[in-house]
């Protein structure tokens, strides 16, 4: 198992319930967040957000997976940002 | 131009509901939803009035399962939207399309702790796909088209409408949408050429090849190109419990079940195998065991339309996300007619070897097993058999001879008990071509008893099967092999005393014929007689309790460490 902090970087429509559902897909595994941003982009119906986890790689990528599948996910890329200590 | 109509938000959905193609609406009434009752009377579908909120969220599975269509269930706002979640779980977890709309108080009482208040977009998101909280009349006809799209494209499953009471009154002039228009859910995905063509190559090179097909498959309509693949290249195939009728097991090439419970051959096959061909499968712990030894010998091709399921417990050697008909009707043309004798003779073996098989315990004594038998016997493999959880479920897996698709009906991934009663109504509404036999356990059975009522004033010939062993059989198991004998707390019937409660009085209660069996050689012919009647029948067999589901292999083992007795 490897751990490491990655910023989960996911444009989502702007409507309520869909932080909910991206943050209840992680804490629902047990994961705790480190960081989170969210706001809304030049196009006022899309939001960012950038959420900072950490956890094992292999389990992350599979959140990603699944965050993408999400109705209202436009994109959801990630990035290592720093392995952990 | 044509003038449009104002109406309520209620009259709108009803007429959307309509629009998008629904022939049964399953549920119960209460305050947050009158509005929507008092329109349903005008409806073009069927309403189907359930006795608890659970028992009409299964009904619609079960109705969606049968049919391959979407099971639509209504519910009111607070305790009745709390009801449906055992529903939702089930459902989400096999992969099932439903659309679940919920009363919910006005939007100006959302958050003060109203009467009947839940915040069910909440509750519910965990055991969904998704859901929406309507804020007005106007956003409804497309919501409910954004909902039907949603429960089918991707894969299937339960999607909630939340509805104020205020939406339900107000008025709206909003259509129905001619399509649905949805900017970032866009789940159709297709195999490349090169997948395909990697997909023929790794099939025709392959020596010991197996399909393992499961509720995908079903899900995708995929049944016939299955077998058709299957016949040419001559690749014998095993299901999972949800794959069960994707292949005709009367063909000499069907393997059975694979997994904690599976016909040794399918699990010796796997374990054996060079490539295995996964369909509309997601690796189930149930099925694989300990991940680190499974299939070791094999390569492994996995097709399945949702990307989050490749790669996600096996590793494999090509992952395909698209639909699987799509792929199999691709793919056929590629693959060449197979020749896999000596693999075919030696997987014959392990069947002569090891097949499913059981032994009387107690001379006069009815053995579970007999009781699917008998079932699978007098509907000559023809009927939906909708199942329960635990034993008789394990039971009816095995014993019962899968032919066609949609006609095994089971909790698969939820394992939720109380499922049966109700699913078998579901079905049997979908389906009045076919006969519908529901093989419950005891302790399943009581869990949504009060659905019998429903079968009852429908008219439904359905046949409800109680398999009595006076205990949660399954659990109690698991604590006779694992436990050491300590049961606690799974025996229902006490020492002296009938067995409780008694389930011809409770039948005849709720208006359905039943019969009692304790005798092995009445079983056929009380069964027969159920069987074809034209009312609502239950069939109690006393059976013994110590039956066990055999072959076993314990969770998180190995092929190696399959028990047999």
């Amino acid at each position: 198992m490897i751990e490491a902090i990655q910023r989960l970087d996911c444009f989502v429509e702007n409507k309520p319930g869909v932080l909910a559902r991206m943050v209840g897909l992680i804490s629902g595994r047990g994961y705790n967040i480190q960081a989170l941003n969210v706001g809304p982009t030049e196009d006022g119906t899309v939001s960012r957000m950038k959420i900072d986890i950490l956890g094992d790689t292999k389990v992350v990528n599979q959140i990603i997976l699944q965050l993408r599948n999400q109705v209202n996910v436009i994109e959801v890329s990630a990035r290592q940002i720093r392995k952990a200590k | 131009m044509k003038t449009i109509k104002e109406r309520t938000g209620a009259q709108a959905l009803v007429e959307s509901l309509e629009k998008a193609g629904t022939e049964v609406l399953f549920g119960y009434p209460g305050g947050a939803v009158i509005d929507i009752f008092d329109r349903l009377v005008d409806a073009k579908f069927k309403f189907v009035l359930g006795r608890h909120e659970q028992g009409s969220a299964h009904m619609a599975d079960g109705y969606a399962r049968a049919s391959g269509k979407v099971g639509v269930c209504l519910v009111t706002s607070g305790p009745g939207a709390t009801n449906v979640i055992t529903g939702l779980g089930t459902a989400y977890l096999d992969g099932v399309p439903m659309v679940v709309i919920t009363g919910q108080v006005p939007l100006s009482q959302i958050g003060t702790d109203a009467f009947q208040e839940a915040d069910m977009s909440g509750i519910c998101r965990a055991v969904t796909k998704h859901s929406f909280l309507v804020q007005s009349a106007d956003e409804i006809p497309e919501t409910v088209a954004q909902a039907f799209y949603i429960a089918t494209h991707g894969k299937p499953g339960p999607v909630v409408i939340d509805i104020p009471k205020n939406c339900q009154q107000a008025l709206t002039k909003a259509q129905y949408p001619e399509r649905v228009n949805l900017r970032a859910y866009h789940p159709e995905f297709t195999a490349t050429p090169a997948q395909i063509s990697r997909f023929a190559k790794l099939l025709n090179e392959a020596k010991k090849p197996v399909i393992y097909a499961g509720g995908g498959t079903i899900a995708a309509f995929a049944a016939k190109e299955l077998g058709e693949l299957a016949r040419k290249a001559q690749v014998p195939v095993a299901t999972t419990l949800m794959g069960l009728g994707a292949f005709d097991q009367t063909d000499p090439l069907s393997l059975g079940m694979a997994g904690m419970h599976g016909a040794p051959c399918a699990n010796y096959a796997i374990d054996e195998a060079d490539l295995i061909v996964a369909l509309g499968v997601r690796f189930s712990d149930r099925v694989t065991g300990k991940l680190s030894a499974y299939a070791q010998k094999a390569k492994i091709i996995h097709v399945d339309c949702d990307p989050a399921e490749v790669n996600k417990n096996v590793a494999v050697e090509l992952g395909i996300v698209a639909d699987v008909r799509d792929v199999l009707a691709t793919v056929a043309s590629r693959v060449k007619a197979g020749n896999h004798d000596a693999w075919l003779a030696k997987i014959a073996g392990w069947k002569k070897a090891h097949p499913i098989s059981y032994t009387t315990l107690h001379k006069g004594v009815i053995m579970p097993q007999q009781v699917i038998e008998a079932i699978d016997k007098v509907s000559q493999g023809e009927a939906i058999v909708v199942t329960d959880v635990g034993q008789q479920q394990m039971w009816a897996s095995q014993y019962v001879h899968h032919r066609h698709a949609r006609r095994f009906l089971t909790s698969g991934g939820m394992g939720t008990m109380g499922f049966g009663i109700p699913a078998a109504i579901g079905a049997a509404l979908a389906r009045p071509d076919l006969k519908v036999v529901a093989v419950c356990g005891d302790g399943g059975a009581q869990m949504t008893f009060e659905e019998v009522v429903v079968a009852v004033l429908e008219k439904l010939p359905i046949t409800f099967v109680i398999v009595n062993n006076g205990c949660l059989g399954m659990v109690r198991q698991w604590q006779e092999l694992f436990y050491h004998k300590r049961y606690s707390q799974t025996i229902l019937k006490r020492e002296g005393l009938e067995y409780l409660p008694d389930f011809l009085k409770l039948a005849e209660a709720h208006g359905a014929k039943a019969y009692r069996v304790l005798d092995p050689a009445k079983l056929d012919g009380v069964m027969k007689k159920a069987l074809e009647s034209k009312e609502t029948t239950l069939v109690e067999v006393i059976v013994d309790p110590e039956a066990n589901v055999y072959p076993m292999i314990p969770g998180g083992k190995t092929v190696k460490e399959m028990i047999f007795k």
